[in-house]
């Protein structure tokens, strides 16, 4: 029965258009930023001017891998966070909301059994979303650079990294892995608020704030030596990926504490469920 | 099927349901009446274990609803007001999804009911192009997909017209002779309750005010109608012959104990008063709640 509920859950959230909003936009992002590297003069000049700068040919490393990292980094801040918050924000309160929960909740289902397939649907969409983020930027960058290196540059965070061809690419599929665990966990951030009795959109808002207000602290200069303390800290551990060496241990250790997070989230989220009257 | 046993809920300081007892046994169409507010869809939310009580036991075909949940509502079918479904998937994909929270359903039974309802050939429709009508009938169709012992109707005819409500009076009698379901109805139409329920219980602020057989709410209380050429005159020569006790509203004798209608049609027609219809008063359903929700 696990298998279906699940199933059913998946028709549920991909039979709505909302759904694909945060595809559509995403894809919509990318293509966008990807097109300004290929045809605005400014974005362009500016990566080349790095790359001089470091002493590389600007010609082996402006390729389809690059600009595919170029343009995750707006889309993995920005566009992930706010589409997984807001299908997480859906998951619980927009059934509570619409009154199919108290239908569902008139069948001999447990509530635990419930959130968990609704979790576990919440996830799917997250690491799709992830996924399909990181395979239509290289799709869309091939189509207009030629392939090559990897130079990786994230000013705000000091990385500056130079890979061969092959190494790009595992770098990239890991960055892109990595951003799964970093959508989960803000989706399961929002679940959690959903399963309270709150407004779907409350649900989102909330989710979103605590991520905002602890990325914005963590970027205050004050709080710079207790960054570890934040969870945006461990959501940024795809970006670590690109580090030369990459950072093992220290990724293990984000993603460690990004499942501590989750399963605190679960708890939480679940018995508040538990507790709660569902009225109509 | 149904047994609260003390059962209260307080929301906060608001106590919704006080110290309720209810008992509906295998059979019956059971009528919840109250006004809005007096407690109905909380009890019945106790019930389908939405809502925990504060105090006491809910148990529903035999199994305590709290610690047996799977089987309390195993033979269990619901319909609340207005029904909602997943507008942009099918009827058929609604009821597999909604089956399926239950127990597996095999497509033929699926089939099978959508037939029973009067949905065939629209099943593959969205749901946002039916009528009113016809999710009314998928809510149906939905809450027998388990083959349920036991029906709860939340106000389940709110919203439809009066042919609707017909259809909806029909189903329900439909339901109990054909399934042999035990139904509990919850609904404001005290008309629609009248016709249909066997029992009732009347709720007012979270208070159960009464129980008991739809035949003691038409409990004449033993006022008479009488209509007669001049009542003031018959009624004036009743009280004289101390055959009544009482009479009001120029229609209405309360005989006086151990005096029946023929001794008081013998005395009128005695004494030359035309007597064209004398018979015990009958209580509608809306004049018996009307006087408990006064008390």
């Amino acid at each position: 029965m696990f298998y279906y509920q699940l199933r059913n859950e998946l028709w549920k959230l991909f039979g709505k258009k909302r759904t694909y909003i945060g595809f559509g936009i995403c894809l919509l992002a990318e293509a966008i930023n990807i097109l300004l590297f290929r045809y605005a003069h400014n974005p362009r000049r500016y990566l080349v001017r790095h790359l001089e700068l470091m002493g590389y040919s600007s010609d082996k490393y402006i390729t389809n891998l690059t600009m595919a990292t170029s343009v995750l980094v707006p889309v993995a801040f920005v566009l992930l966070p706010l589409y997984v918050a807001l299908v997480g924000g859906d998951l619980m309160a927009k059934e509570a909301e619409d009154g199919t929960l108290r239908m569902i909740l008139a069948r001999p289902i447990s509530r635990l059994r419930l959130v968990t397939i609704k979790w576990l649907a919440g996830a799917i969409f997250s690491i799709l979303l992830a996924l399909v983020l990181g395979g239509f930027g290289i799709l869309f960058a091939s189509f207009f650079f030629p392939s090559g290196g990897l130079f990786a540059l994230l000013p705000l965070d000091g990385l500056f990294s130079i890979f061969n061809e092959a190494e790009g690419w595992q770098h990239y599929a890991a960055a892109t892995l990595a951003l799964s665990a970093n959508a989960i966990t803000i989706m399961g951030l929002a679940w959690m608020f959903s399963c309270c009795n709150v407004k779907p959109a409350a649900a989102t808002i909330l989710a979103l704030s605590v991520v905002l207000t602890s990325r914005v602290i963590q970027e205050i200069p004050y709080f710079h030596d207790w960054q570890a303390w934040f969870i945006t800290y461990h959501l940024s551990l795809w970006m670590r990926t690109f580090q030369q060496p990459v950072p093992l241990g220290d990724i293990a250790q984000s993603l460690s504490i990004l499942l501590g997070f989750n399963f605190t989230f679960f708890i939480i989220g679940s018995s508040i469920f538990q507790m709660r009257d569902i009225k109509s | 099927m149904i047994h609260l046993q003390n059962v209260s809920k307080k929301f906060g300081q608001r106590l919704a349901v006080d110290d309720l007892t209810l008992l509906v046994p295998a059979g019956e169409i059971f009528g919840l009446l109250g006004h809005n507010g007096a407690g109905k869809s909380t009890a019945i939310g106790m019930m389908l274990g939405q809502v925990w009580p504060t105090a006491g036991d809910v148990k529903i075909c035999g199994h305590d609803i709290a610690g047996s949940r799977k089987l309390a509502l195993q033979k269990v079918g619901a319909i609340f007001e207005a029904p909602v479904f997943y507008d942009y998937l099918s009827g058929w994909r609604n009821l597999e999804i909604l089956s399926h929270y239950t127990a597996r359903c095999s497509p033929a039974r699926i089939r099978e009911v959508i037939a029973w309802v009067g949905l065939s050939g629209r099943e593959k429709g969205a749901v946002r192009t039916y009528s009113h009508g016809m999710r009314a009938r998928l809510a149906l169709a939905q809450a027998l997909l388990p083959q349920p012992e036991l029906l709860i109707l939340d106000e389940p005819g709110d919203g439809l017209d009066p042919e609707g409500i017909h259809e909806m009076r029909q189903t329900i009698l439909r339901l109990r002779q054909e399934l042999g379901l035990t139904i509990l109805l919850s609904s404001h139409l005290l008309s629609e309750m009248e016709l249909l329920c066997t029992r009732i219980a009347v709720m007012n602020q979270g208070r159960k005010v009464f129980e008991g057989a739809m035949a003691e709410t038409r409990r004449t209380r033993g006022w008479v109608r009488l209509r007669t050429s001049n009542f003031a005159q018959a009624a004036a020569l009743l009280r004289e012959a101390g055959l009544i006790e009482q009479d009001r509203g120029e229609k209405f004798i309360l005989p006086a104990g151990g005096i029946g209608t023929d001794q008081i049609v013998a005395h009128l027609v005695a004494r030359q008063q035309a007597v064209f219809e004398i018979a015990p008063e009958e209580e509608t359903l809306e004049n018996f709640y009307l006087s408990l929700m006064r008390k």
